[in-house]
């Protein structure tokens, strides 16, 4: 009987729906139309002749370049359309990139409980699959009703891609369902392998789509392959493979699975809080630490792979390479980095609280506090600016320009080094997460020759890649009285390089933990104190230098996160345990640190969407065709803040309606 | 439903807060969005256009204001210019900020990367009076305003390119590559490259295409191959020459003077010199009508022929 009510309230909610939205078109069309109809209403009396006197003074078709929505602004309309689809698009892209490592897990451990975590996020999947479809076909309809002019030159360029982009959307549902609804007959043997394979060809279907879509925003960017004067198309495939594809392929492929990672957390969270029973909460609350697991993973390399991106965004044009950094848009920085260091701060947070559920854990609890002290510091360093407009007043006051001791802080040689200490600290927290309810370590020798391949393989990689880079550093064709300013970054390499190759010798010697404290030492040492002096140098002296410090500063830190993961991976394994984990036992107000991380990657995901799109300025192809409408201008962050607000606010809600429709199934088969 | 509700007022005070962020930020950084801005040209202007349009900020500060260090700060600049004009040997320091802003890499300060852009050029592409404008803001920056000055170099600065040029693409799909292929096969009869030199490659009967994308539209070239005869290039009119035994030869005139006259003949698709002497040419008369072949149309076909046309835009 509530079964059967419900499905009448669901039935009946979509019908009024239905009916808002075509009362609300019907409205605009009939506004549209008001005019014309009392023009020919006044003209009733002479039909005939009026009749006639169209067909004389009929016009030729001309085709508008551009065109509004009912009134409202196109480009407000295709921003929020666009943004949505691109929101949903990362959901259901990044989301089959972890489902199908969890359910390898699940299969090579025989833990069902992967497996059933696999199945329920392919669910919220397979509901927010239709309306991401719907989101792009409206998007589609949208450009080419809004921008007909753009569009049909987009399409002159691109269309040979566009019918590969349907073929692969096919792929994609096809891998979809077939992976979704086999779930129960190839659960087990050979066949859960195969089932494995569907979930591994969906990721290729979709990964592929979106980097072919990639490519359409990126020529728009940087592009090549066409004649710059005339448009004419010279070599389709540069259009394709132009400077900025991979670089945003690579940042929006990290960035989805944060974002994925995070989504799923902030659905576990509100699950966990509406739990009746220990089982859901405890099931819940695993959910929530897996979602916060990939989203933090994937969100330690994420500055670096924005970092290659805004370097080859320079590369590609100074001139928009000035305005991101120096221009229009470096105050939106400011809130990026508000953003970032809220969910640095949020993704800590909850990693403190999950440890309160883990009996040992306690061992490193006094360390909290000073992790705590570093990320708010980096925090705070890293939003400052460089230069606030001052009064006559506070000038007088101050006796200069810049604050006498916050100037310190708004360059980029202090921000590149809080950073980087940043993404130390929120790693260190994750390890001493890891080891919280772990006792003694295992000897390495005990884990064999795999374990010792492995490293050396590992290290052997990283050092090989510093040669590699410090070969190019030496190979860099420079002013005489610039180059000596390389020599320190030079030194700084060779140092870690050192410090690499010591770790693997003293993990051989089963003092994994020293190898890992050296490494750490070593890394903060050089890229966050000895560097954040040195950028203040090359400021100063040497600026054209400063480009290869972060990088170095970059590279450094990378190769210690990847030996240190690997060596704390063979520290712990089979360890014993000091206690168990108790799913569930974890606070409320941990989930609250859930949610803020998802609205902040959601919020952020909004902003740096404004950002990479308004880069263009008043170009649709950046410095080939001019954008000449009302809305060529750069809007106020206000604005855009305003716009992103809402963006984010439709997205969760329409997040919290596919999930509720999707549980409601579930739901009946419990009930069942 | 009471969780769903927390979690529900929990983000939008994030989203709250951001907006708050925003709205903070745009106050705190004077950023009123883009759409207007002063116009004419006059300092007031060149100040806007400098610090907005021109994007003259994102690389030159100018004393405390800004923090852009790419370019020279221009504190004091109209005093310098005057100094750097004199070692240039150029009559102003207007002079030498007018050709610092047309050929930026003219006179590059020691300490500075040869980097900024043609500012009349895409993407920044101001207009001719927006530059003055910022000229003439230039000037007070250590020295005074002359706009009447400013305004007689206005031929020097070259008017904003791409606004005027409409985007042309080959009606159907085309590859560049087999363009080429088409214009330097010399194994059929419509090699473009037996008439046509191009980059070194290809015989001079006809005009040299080298960089022929640079200067001529693809109107004008569709046209050219289409109907050859329409628009000859002076120096490769065609000559009607006949003889006293009243043989008749047409062919490119190569060369002339009182002793010989010099024609390129076609002999059954190779070209070939022919010397006449004055005292056996009966007549010789310039033709309206150009020896290259009208008959493109049914010896390429459709995907050639624009592949082709495409190959001689991508010339420059």
């Amino acid at each position: 009987m509530n079964s059967k009510k419900l499905n009448l309230k669901i039935a009946f909610t979509l019908f009024l729906a239905i009916f808002l939205v075509a009362l609300a078109i019907n409205t605009g069309i009939a506004e549209e139309h008001a005019e014309e109809v009392v023009v020919t209403e006044a003209s009733g009396d002479v039909e005939g002749a009026a009749e006639e006197a169209v067909e004389e003074e009929s016009v030729p078709y001309v085709e508008d370049e551009y065109r509004n929505f009912f009134g409202i602004d196109g480009r407000l309309v295709v921003w929020i359309i666009s943004q949505l689809h691109l929101l949903f698009a990362a959901f259901v892209l990044a989301v089959p990139l972890f489902v199908v490592i969890i359910e390898a897990i699940g299969a090579k451990t025989n833990q069902i409980k992967f497996d059933n975590l696999a199945r329920e996020l392919t669910k919220l999947l397979s509901t927010a699959f239709a309306t991401t479809a719907a989101l792009g076909g409206l998007l589609a309809f949208a450009l080419y009703g809004l921008y007909p002019g753009f569009m049909r030159y987009m399409t002159g360029v691109f269309h040979p891609y566009m019918f590969i982009y349907a073929l692969c959307f096919f792929g994609e549902v096809f891998f979809l369902y077939a992976y979704y609804y086999s779930w129960d007959l190839l659960k087990t043997g050979k066949g859960k392998w195969l089932h494995v394979f569907l979930g591994v060809m969906l990721n290729v279907f979709g990964t592929t789509l979106m980097m072919l879509a990639n490519s359409w925003a990126t020529f728009m960017m940087a592009p090549s392959g066409i004649d710059m004067k005339t448009g004419a198309v010279l070599d389709r495939s540069a259009a394709f493979f132009n400077f900025l594809w991979m670089p945003v392929n690579i940042h929006r492929i990290i960035a989805n699975v944060a974002f994925g990672g995070f989504v799923v957390g902030a659905y576990a969270a509100v699950k966990f809080m509406g739990a009746k029973t220990e089982e859901d909460k405890a099931h819940y609350d695993w959910m929530g630490y897996i979602g916060n697991f990939i989203g933090l993973a994937a969100f330690i390399p994420l500055p670096f792979a924005g970092y290659y991106l805004g370097r080859e965004i320079y590369s590609a044009s100074p001139v928009m390479g000035n305005i991101m950094m120096g221009g229009a848009f470096s105050w939106t920085f400011i809130i990026q980095a508000i953003l970032i260091g809220m969910m640095f701060v949020g993704g800590n947070y909850y990693l403190w609280n999950g440890m309160a559920r883990i009996k040992g854990a306690e061992r490193y609890t006094p360390y909290i506090k000073y992790i705590n002290i570093v990320i708010f510091f980096c925090f705070a360093v890293w939003l400052t600016p460089h230069n606030l407009p001052l009064s006559g007043e506070e000038r007088a006051l101050i006796g200069e320009q810049y604050h006498p001791f916050s100037k310190f802080f708004g360059v980029m040689a202090a921000k590149n080094a809080v950073v980087n200490l940043l993404i130390l600290s929120t790693f260190f927290s994750f390890l001493l997460y890891r080891r919280a309810n772990k006792g003694e370590t295992m000897p390495f020798k005990s884990h064999g020759n795999g374990a010792r391949i492995t490293l050396v393989i590992t290290v052997g990689l990283t050092v090989m890649y510093l040669i590699w880079y410090s070969m190019g550093l030496k190979g860099q064709d420079l002013n005489e009285a610039i180059r000596p300013y390389m020599s320190p970054l030079l030194t700084c390499i060779k140092i870690q390089i050192v410090a690499l190759i010591c770790a693997l010798f003293l993990t051989f010697t089963n003092r994994g933990k020293l190898a890992q404290t050296l490494l750490f030492v070593v890394a903060a040492s050089i890229s966050v104190v000895y560097f954040w002096y040195y950028g203040f140098v090359l400021m100063e002296k040497a600026n054209m230098v400063l480009r290869f410090l972060s990088v170095t500063q970059v590279s450094i830190v990378i190769s210690t996160l990847i030996v240190n993961t690997v060596i704390d991976v063979f520290l712990f394994k089979n360890a014993k345990e000091v206690g168990g984990i108790q799913w569930g036992k974890i606070p409320n107000r941990a989930q609250y640190a859930l949610l803020l991380l998802c609205v902040a990657i959601v919020t952020l995901m909004g902003l740096m969407g404004f950002i990479r799109s308004g880069l263009r300025m008043n170009w649709h192809v950046y410095g080939f065709m001019q954008d000449k409408s009302a809305g060529a201008f750069t809007p106020s962050i206000a604005y855009m803040g305003w716009v992103v607000a809402l963006i984010v606010f439709l997205f969760l809600s329409l997040v919290a309606i596919v999930f509720w429709l999707g549980s409601l199934y579930g739901r009946k088969e419990k009930h069942v | 439903m009471k969780s769903f509700l927390k979690s529900a007022v929990f983000s939008l005070c994030i989203l709250g807060f951001f907006v708050f962020v925003c709205m903070y930020v745009t106050g705190l950084s004077g950023g009123g969005g883009g759409g207007g801005g002063a116009t004419g040209i006059n300092p007031e202007a060149g100040e806007a256009i400098y610090w907005g349009d021109g994007q003259c900020h994102t690389c030159h500060s100018i004393g405390t204001s800004g923090s852009a260090t790419r370019g020279p700060n221009q504190e004091g600049l109209a005093a310098r210019a005057e100094e750097r004009a004199k070692e240039a040997g150029l009559s102003s320091g207007l002079e030498y900020l007018v050709e610092s802003i047309v050929d930026p890499s003219a006179f590059v300060v020691e300490g500075y990367d040869n980097i900024m852009p043609k500012v009349y050029d895409a993407p920044i592409m101001l207009g001719r009076e927006q530059i003055q404008a910022v000229l003439t803001y230039l000037q007070t920056l250590g020295g005074e305003p002359n706009i009447e000055a400013v305004a007689k170099y206005a031929e020097k600065i070259p008017e904003a390119s791409g606004d005027a040029v409409a985007p042309w693409v080959p009606p159907i799909d085309v590859d560049i590559k087999e363009g080429e292929l088409v214009f330097f096969d010399e194994s059929r009869g419509v090699t473009c490259s037996k008439c046509h030199v191009l980059n070194g490659k290809g015989s001079k009967v006809g005009p040299d295409l080298t960089g022929i994308g640079a200067v001529q539209t693809p109107q004008y070239l569709i046209e050219s191959v289409l109907k050859p005869s329409e628009i000859i290039v002076k120096g490769f009119e065609t000559m009607y020459l006949m003889t006293n035994d009243g043989m008749a030869y047409n062919g490119l005139l190569v060369s002339q003077d009182e002793d010989e006259v010099v024609l390129m003949v076609d002999e059954d698709g190779a070209m070939e010199e022919y010397v006449f002497y004055p005292d056996e040419i009966a007549q010789m008369q310039k033709q309206d009508v150009s020896i290259m072949p009208g008959n493109f149309q049914d010896m390429l076909t459709t995907k050639e022929f624009y592949g082709v046309i495409l190959f001689l835009l991508s010339q420059k």
